[in-house]
Parts: structure tokens; C-alpha cells; sequence
């Protein structure tokens, strides 16, 4: 076995460990359990960093194009928001009960579809504009992940006390939370959408053509405008949003990595036919 | 004097039960009806979610060109995403209009004044836009202004056809063709313009040439094998550059053949308006050893209109590129390849608008972003 693939998997390994002491912490209303869920997600990340630079020194490729790759590096900013949020703010400890069971099954699921990686760049994707791209599609995953990460402790807080519950901040205080976390989401989903139009521009000299990506970015970016509409225009709060920010996180995963690579699309790169 | 002169004025709804009709408060009460729709914030909400659900369904049940049939290029689709272009400017700037400018109203005020420069970007670019797909073959020029250049064309209503200058040459087109050890693949030397302002450059996947406004991009290229005619006594008599399309295989190789886009057919040749002797079908196999080199095979069959099933060739067989082939009383020869190239030309004096418009809108969402953040750590 490769280093990069044992690194991998002990990274999945180690996120697998935080999941389960997360949630079983929750159950058995056990803080320390939580305490062991956030060290083992920092242990993981070391090894999922060193997958990434692994690949990366190895061709001089950024290691970002494919579906395995792109899921690696999502994962990479969603566990890195995470911990950075954790270790500044302690007082939402529990909220890796859903950050870090999505990160250890898209992990999971990135390791079977890996391959080795790519010893030359598609002409298609050799652009600056790549960066930006992948840097705001992936912050911007990281950022709605945690929001619907805070949504669940509003919701959990909203009907238990005591406790876990009790050591959580107040309900006010995570709905904002959680809102800070959409907006900042947006913004990101607006500069992938911005830079991929330039990009688009430069490469077919059309910034938008309704390509099933296109689209798909749209639909992420429509939905958080709308929880922002929701809450600013029309003053919804609290448990609404909190639900809304959940179900709009179960089709942001679908958006990213559930239909857009299994299509022909512009992202697979381009082929020249001769 | 009639009897309505004898109904008093400004009566409204009092005068004896009856509405009174007042052409002046009608304008009004019209107006403000129309006002009150258009900035409507339950309106834009609305639209936000139809939107949404038609961008699904175009990505789900719907796609690709069916989504685009259906939905995205529909006539009511765009009046949707007009309307609510319409109703971001009245529901905002009705709203906006003569309160404090703050740094969260600042931004929103731009995130939302993006929205209609991109319409007012997208509209004008409708009416002055020309996109074209312009074929060529090596050494082959072909003039700017005639529509029977591009194989698509379409253009605004109020395109000047006089812009359209000069003529464009595709000179040769490189392959495996490097940019600071970055592999392009291919890139096509093209030569645009007239006189001296004729402009040369190389054109690949992530450049274009710009000539006057007009933007060259690779699209997509392929064989064209120059095919002569010959005599008994191998005497040349016609000769015609055939570019062949590239048909993907099961085994995700390539077919190098004459026809259409749906796949290999035969070719009446010679080729119009000379008078065709028979049908022509050409396959080429390049060889991985040398460039611009390979067999090619050819299948000939007597010239009819309508092809009918179940005939055979009557000739055919397989030479090297140079080499002849008997058919019939003639001789057939595929005697160069060359490459032919696709390039999409476009003209969108709209397009800096749009474009601009977007770094303006997220400028517009990170200054509402920090106000916001200020306000509440204040």
C-alpha cells in the first residue's frame, strides 16, 4: 500500500473515531467523549494534509480535479473551519456531531473512487482563475457545513436543557451564529460562481451557458440567498432556519459531488476530438 | 349640459353608493397597483423560488439540451429572470431611497444595482452581439463578411455588418504545442484583418485573439485529407480538401471519416459544382510514428441521390497517404492531411458590463457582510 493511500485511510479512520465519539457523546450526554471527538479530528487532519501535499509534490499538480480529489479537498476546509471554530469558540463543543460524520463518509467515499494522481493538467483547467474557483467552492461548503452544524445545536438546545444542552450557548446566540456562517457561505459561493464565469470566459469566451454545473452552483448560491431573504426581508428565525439550514446542506452535498461529476460536463475537462 | 355635469367632484365612493369613474385617479390607482406589485418583496421571494425549482428540474428531470429546449432559453424562463431583475430594482431602491447611506445599505445598494447593470449588460449585448463558427483548413482564407464563412451565425438585430472587416487565415495548427512547459495540446496560427492592420497570432484552449472587438477561441479541430482524382495514365484531373469528422468508438479510440456528425456516410465526388462521378466514403488511420502520415481507405460506390440499402461498394481498397487506389476508369489518391479547425468568433460589446457587474455585486455582498459583522460586535 502506498503512503498517500495508508495516510488516507488512517485520516478516515481517525474521522470515523471522532464521528462515533461525537454522536455517542450526545447520547450519553458524556462531555468528555466530545473532548475525544475534537482531538481525533485534529489527529486525522494532520494525515488528510499530508495526502494532499503528497499528491501534490508528486506531479506538481494541483490535486483538485477530480471527484476524489475535489471531495479530499472540500473535506480539508470543512474539518480546517471546524477546528479553527472549535478551538477559538469552546462553547459550541458538540457541534461535530454533524461535521464530522459528513466529513468521515465523504472521506470514505473519496477513498474508493481514488486514483492515481494526474501527471498532466487538462489545457482546459491550466487557468488562474482555477483557484479561486475551488478555494470559494470549498470555503463556502465549509462555512454552510458548520451552519448546519449550528443549526442541529439550536434544535437540540431548543428542546433539551441541562447538561451537554446547558453548556451551550443561548438559542439567540446560536441563530446568529449560524447566520454569520450562511452569509459568509454566500459570499464564498458568489466568488465561485464570479471566478468560474471568468473562467468560462476565458476558456469558450461565454461567462454563463446553463452547463448542469452552471447550474448546479446557481442552485447552491439561490438557496442561501433565499435563507438570507427569509431572515433578513421577512424576519424568520430560530428553529425555521435551523431546519432550513439542514435540508439545504443534504442538496449542497448532492450540488457538489453528487450529480455534476457523473455528467458530461465542462468540469470533467475538455476533450479534443482528433 | 348632460347629467354628468351635475355630479359633484371628488365625490369618490360616497356619491350616492357609487363608485365614481375618474380617468385621473384610475392612471393613479393603476400605477401605484403596478408599483405596489413590482416591489413586492413576497414577489421576489417568489421568483427566488421559482428559479430555483426550474433550475432543478433542468438539472434532474430535464437535461442538457432537453433543460435548454424546455426552460432556459424559453421565452418565459427569461421573463422570469427579467421580472425579477425589475423587482429587485423597485422593491430596493423604493426602499432605499432617501435614508442613511450605512456600509450595510452601502453594499446592498451595490449587490443590488448589479443586478440591473447585468440586465441593462445582457440587453444591450442581445442587440449588438454576433457569434459565428468559422471552419477552416490549413492555408485556407475565408472572408469576414460573408455569412457563407460560418457554419452557425447568429447576431443582434442592430449588429453593424460593416464591422465585419477583412478576411481570416488559418495559417497552420500545432500540435502538442507547449506555453512555459505547460502542455496546450494544440493551438491554431491564424492570421485576422485587413491590410496592414491584418493581426497573426496563436489561438488555444486558454487564449484568444482579439482583433478590433472580435474574440477567436478554439473550439475543436480534425483531419482534412486532400483527395485527387486521376486518370487511367494517373494524370491529375480534380483534387478537393475533405474534412473528415472524428467518430468516438466503444473503446474510446477515434474513427477518422467522411460524413456527418451522426456518423460515417459517403460524399458525392467530385464535389459541387463540379458533376459528381460517384459517392465517396474516406477513412483515415494515422499512424503514431509520424506526423501528418498513415493510410487511408477508400469505399466507392455509383453516384445516386437517394443511397440505396444493401448496395455494395464497387471499388474500394487501402493506400498510404501519397499512394493510389483504382476505381473504376479513375484513380483515387488521399495525397496530404492537413488539419482543419473550428473557431468560435464573438463579438459582446455587452460583456464588460456583465462582467464588471459581478465583481461590483460581490464587492456589494462583502461590504454588507463586514457592516453587518460590525454592527454586531457593536
Amino acid at each position: 500500500m502506498k503512503t498517500e493511500h495508508l495516510l488516507f485511510w488512517v485520516a478516515v479512520g481517525l474521522y470515523g473515531l471522532s464521528a462515533c465519539s461525537y454522536i455517542f457523546g450526545l447520547i450519553s450526554k458524556q462531555d468528555k467523549l466530545f473532548s475525544l471527538g475534537l482531538y481525533s479530528a485534529l489527529a486525522g487532519f494532520i494525515p488528510h494534509v499530508l495526502v494532499i501535499a503528497l499528491r501534490w509534490m508528486a506531479t506538481g499538480i494541483s490535486p483538485f480535479i477530480t471527484i476524489s480529489e475535489s471531495i479530499t479537498f472540500g473535506m480539508f476546509s470543512a474539518v480546517l473551519i471546524f477546528l479553527v471554530f472549535e478551538f477559538t469558540n469552546k462553547k459550541v463543543r458538540p457541534l461535530g456531531v454533524l461535521v464530522m460524520p459528513v466529513a468521515f463518509v465523504l472521506m470514505g467515499w473519496a477513498g474508493t473512487l481514488m486514483k492515481d494522481a494526474a501527471t498532466q493538467l487538462a489545457p482546459a483547467l491550466q487557468s488562474a482563475w482555477i483557484w479561486v474557483h475551488i478555494i470559494g467552492a470549498a470555503t463556502g461548503f465549509g462555512a454552510v457545513l458548520t451552519a448546519a452544524g449550528i443549526g442541529l445545536m439550536y434544535l437540540l438546545k431548543e428542546k433539551n436543557s441541562g447538561g451537554i444542552y446547558g453548556k451551550l450557548p443561548d438559542t439567540q446566540t446560536l441563530d446568529n451564529l449560524a447566520y454569520r456562517f450562511v452569509a459568509g457561505g454566500f459570499i464564498l459561493y458568489g466568488l465561485m460562481i464570479v471566478s468560474g464565469a471568468f473562467w468560462s470566459n476565458q476558456v469558450k469566451g461565454s461567462y454563463w451557458a446553463w452547463d448542469p454545473v452552471e447550474v448546479w452552483s446557481l442552485i447552491s448560491w439561490l438557496t442561501y440567498g433565499i435563507y438570507l431573504h427569509l431572515r433578513i426581508t421577512f424576519g424568520w428565525r430560530g428553529k425555521k432556519l435551523a431546519w432550513y439550514s439542514l435540508i439545504a446542506m443534504i442538496a449542497m452535498i448532492i450540488s457538489y459531488w453528487g450529480i455534476p461529476f457523473t455528467m458530461e460536463t465542462f468540469h470533467q475537462g475538455f476533450r479534443i476530438e482528433h | 349640459m348632460t347629467e354628468f355635469s351635475k355630479i359633484p367632484r371628488n365625490s369618490g365612493n360616497k356619491s350616492g353608493g357609487y363608485p365614481v369613474f375618474s380617468s385621473g385617479n384610475f392612471i393613479i390607482n393603476t400605477l401605484r397597483m403596478i408599483y405596489n406589485f413590482l416591489s413586492s418583496v413576497k414577489l421576489a421571494l417568489g421568483l427566488l423560488i421559482v428559479i430555483l425549482v426550474c433550475c432543478i428540474a433542468g438539472v434532474t428531470i430535464y437535461r442538457d439540451k432537453r433543460a435548454w429546449e424546455l426552460i432556459f432559453s424559453t421565452f418565459w424562463f427569461n421573463g422570469i429572470l427579467v421580472l425579477l431583475v425589475v423587482n429587485v430594482a423597485f422593491c430596493f431602491f423604493g426602499r432605499i431611497w432617501g435614508r442613511k447611506v450605512t456600509l450595510i445599505s452601502f453594499g446592498m445598494i451595490l449587490f443590488h444595482l448589479s443586478f440591473v447593470a447585468m440586465l441593462g449588460g445582457i440587453i444591450y449585448n442581445s442587440l449588438f452581439y454576433f457569434h459565428g463558427l468559422i471552419r477552416l483548413t490549413e492555408g485556407e482564407t475565408l472572408p469576414n463578411e460573408h455569412p457563407q464563412s460560418y457554419d452557425v451565425l447568429n447576431r443582434g438585430r442592430l449588429f453593424d455588418q460593416s464591422r465585419l472587416k477583412g478576411e481570416t487565415t488559418l495559417i497552420r495548427m500545432h500540435t502538442k504545442y507547449k506555453v512555459d512547459g505547460e502542455d496546450k495540446m494544440v493551438a491554431y496560427e491564424i492570421a485576422v484583418g485587413e491590410g496592414r492592420a491584418r493581426k497573426q497570432g496563436i489561438v488555444y484552449i486558454t487564449q484568444h485573439l482579439d482583433y478590433r472587438g472580435f474574440r477567436y477561441y478554439a473550439d475543436r479541430e480534425g483531419y482534412s485529407l486532400l483527395i485527387t482524382l486521376h486518370d487511367r495514365h494517373r494524370r491529375e484531373l480534380y483534387g478537393a480538401h475533405i474534412p473528415l469528422q472524428s467518430f468516438k468508438q466503444k473503446d474510446d479510440k477515434y474513427l477518422y471519416a467522411t460524413g456527418t456528425k451522426d456518423g460515417p456516410a459517403p460524399l458525392a465526388f467530385p464535389q459541387d459544382p463540379q458533376k459528381p462521378l460517384f459517392d465517396l466514403l474516406v477513412t483515415y488511420l494515422p499512424t503514431p510514428l509520424k506526423e501528418r502520415a498513415g493510410d487511408a481507405v477508400f469505399q466507392v460506390w455509383q453516384h445516386t441521390m437517394v443511397p440505396e440499402e444493401g448496395t455494395g461498394p464497387f471499388a474500394e481498397g487501402k493506400a498510404e497517404i501519397g499512394g493510389m487506389v483504382k476505381a473504376g476508369n479513375y484513380h483515387l489518391s488521399a495525397k496530404e492531411v492537413r488539419y482543419w479547425v473550428a473557431m468560435s468568433v464573438r463579438y459582446d460589446p455587452g460583456q464588460p458590463i456583465v462582467l464588471a457587474s459581478l465583481w461590483v455585486g460581490l464587492g456589494g455582498m462583502i461590504i454588507t457582510f463586514i457592516g453587518r459583522m460590525k454592527r454586531g460586535s457593536a
